[in-house]
């Protein structure tokens, strides 16, 4: 391994590590409106939506993240074919899903971690549950929610190297092939660090984050 | 203005409030007074629904807002009706639950703006007279966080005021505060009180009772055992355990 052999490899291996935020941002942020509603529908006095939430969560959390990769990209088609997907989308789906269920459970403990007499104050000026949520509730939850999401993040974007198995060609399965290639498994140095980096900067921006959200305390 | 009828609530096998009859005119100031524990807050909050009676009538500025039998609903209200009841009455909660996450204004501009849809600049003008009337004008651009408790206590008014209520119920006010913190809190009660507006006062300030209240109502263990003038209560209580307890606090 020397510094030619890394310079050759590296715009292959730039252009893994889009696809690796690519997919990290996107099912995060799709994880996040999953996880809302679920969240929400676990607080609900509706039995069935909490049951139907419940259940959710139980199934992705309770699987290999692995396996919901092969299932939606593999089984998924043989059932209902008309749900055959490419790559991408089958790839995006499985995470965002997954990630969904887990963020649903901090979006709820941040939620129930706020103060009882917030709730109560909104309601005696006459707020609905709804009204209550979203002006009160849940903006206050946000500062609560950053350090658990920000972890949520980083596991995720470690995590979207196993749609590899998919044939994604993102950082991890880039590293693989030029591995194979060139039968240089040093390759894999260059590569860590190119984690490294991305969830270095990440936590840089979610620890800005929080000071931001923390300006009322 | 305010009437409870026959009101029962129990927590399970816990009765605390056993048969409620209490009628509250306009403009009068009722001090509710008695132990920890005597169901003063739990018959308050069952005014604007924070707590739900398991039996019994409410009636507020003579309509009916709550009809209740062994816990279920006799009188349909929805949900939007309770809000419009609750937008009649304005509470003060003993732990202030100020909105941390806004400043002193925008405390006070919420709740007409999203319940009311009052616009900007009308809630910011009655929002900032409110402050003025509280003595907090110049804090109006501070985050709740840092402010005095008594300060916070005279926002959470204003903003109970900005939904412009016509009775106005404060839940233990002042014992959450600093002993030098009391007095600014109950000065801006006075004041209100003075101008006209009916109150309902749950509280340990036996000095604010007498010189403001209209009526003394004294509880415990969830019946209420005597009403009358301040004078009447405190100085000539006619019931045993109304005299233990003055001789208690007093």
């Amino acid at each position: 391994m020397n510094l030619q052999q890394i310079y050759t490899a590296l715009p292959a291996l730039l252009k893994g590590s889009v696809l690796t935020i690519e997919l990290t941002i996107l099912s995060v942020v799709f994880g996040l409106f999953i996880g809302l509603f679920l969240a929400l529908g676990r607080l609900s006095k509706n039995k069935i939506l909490d049951k139907f939430c419940w259940i959710y969560i139980w199934l992705f959390r309770g699987t290999p993240l692995l396996m919901q990769i092969f299932f939606i990209y593999y089984a998924l088609p043989l059932m209902v074919p008309a749900l055959t997907l490419p790559q991408f989308p089958a790839a995006l789906i499985a995470l965002s899903l997954n990630s969904g269920a887990y963020l649903a459970e901090i979006i709820r403990a941040a939620i129930q971690s706020i103060d009882k007499g917030q709730m109560e104050a909104s309601k005696a000026l006459g707020m609905s549950y709804g009204q209550a949520m979203k002006r009160i509730i849940i903006p206050q939850s946000y500062r609560r929610l950053i350090p658990p999401v920000g972890n949520e993040f980083i596991m995720l974007l470690k995590d979207s190297a196993l749609v590899s198995v998919i044939a994604m060609t993102e950082l991890l399965r880039t590293t693989s092939q030029i591995s194979n290639k060139t039968g240089n498994a040093l390759i894999y140095i260059p590569s860590a660090i190119l984690y490294l980096i991305m969830t270095t900067i990440f936590t840089y921006v979610f620890e800005k984050l929080e000071r931001k959200y923390s300006v009322y305390e | 203005m305010i009437k409870l009828e026959n009101v029962h609530k129990s927590f399970g096998s816990l009765e605390v409030l056993k048969n409620i009859n209490l009628e509250v005119k306009q403009g009068e100031v009722v001090c509710v007074i008695g132990p920890s524990g005597s169901g003063k807050s739990t018959m308050l909050r069952s005014l604007n629904h924070l707590e739900r009676i398991t039996s019994g009538r409410i009636y507020i500025d003579g309509q009916l807002t709550d009809e209740r039998e062994e816990g279920k609903d006799h009188l349909k209200v929805s949900q939007k009706r309770i809000s419009e009841i609750c937008t009649e009455l304005g509470m003060v909660f003993q732990r202030f639950n100020l909105f941390p996450h806004m400043t002193v204004l925008q405390n006070v501009m919420e709740a007409p703006m999203t319940v009311k849809k009052v616009p900007y600049s009308e809630a910011e003008k009655t929002a900032i007279e409110l402050l003025i009337k509280v003595g907090l004008e110049e804090k109006k651009d501070e985050f709740p966080s840092r402010l005095s408790g008594g300060q916070q206590q005279r926002v959470a008014i204003a903003r109970a005021l900005a939904m412009k209520p016509k009775i106005m119920l404060f839940d233990e006010p002042t014992s959450a505060l600093d002993p030098e913190l009391v007095g600014e809190v109950l000065e801006v009660m006075k004041a209100l009180a003075r101008e006209g507006m009916t109150m309902i006062v749950v509280t340990h300030e036996m000095g604010f009772a007498r010189e403001v209240a209209n009526r003394v109502v004294f509880m415990d263990k969830g019946e209420i055992i005597e009403e009358g003038t301040p004078d009447d209560v405190f100085l000539q209580p006619k019931h045993e355990r109304t005299r233990s307890f003055l001789q208690k606090i007093l």
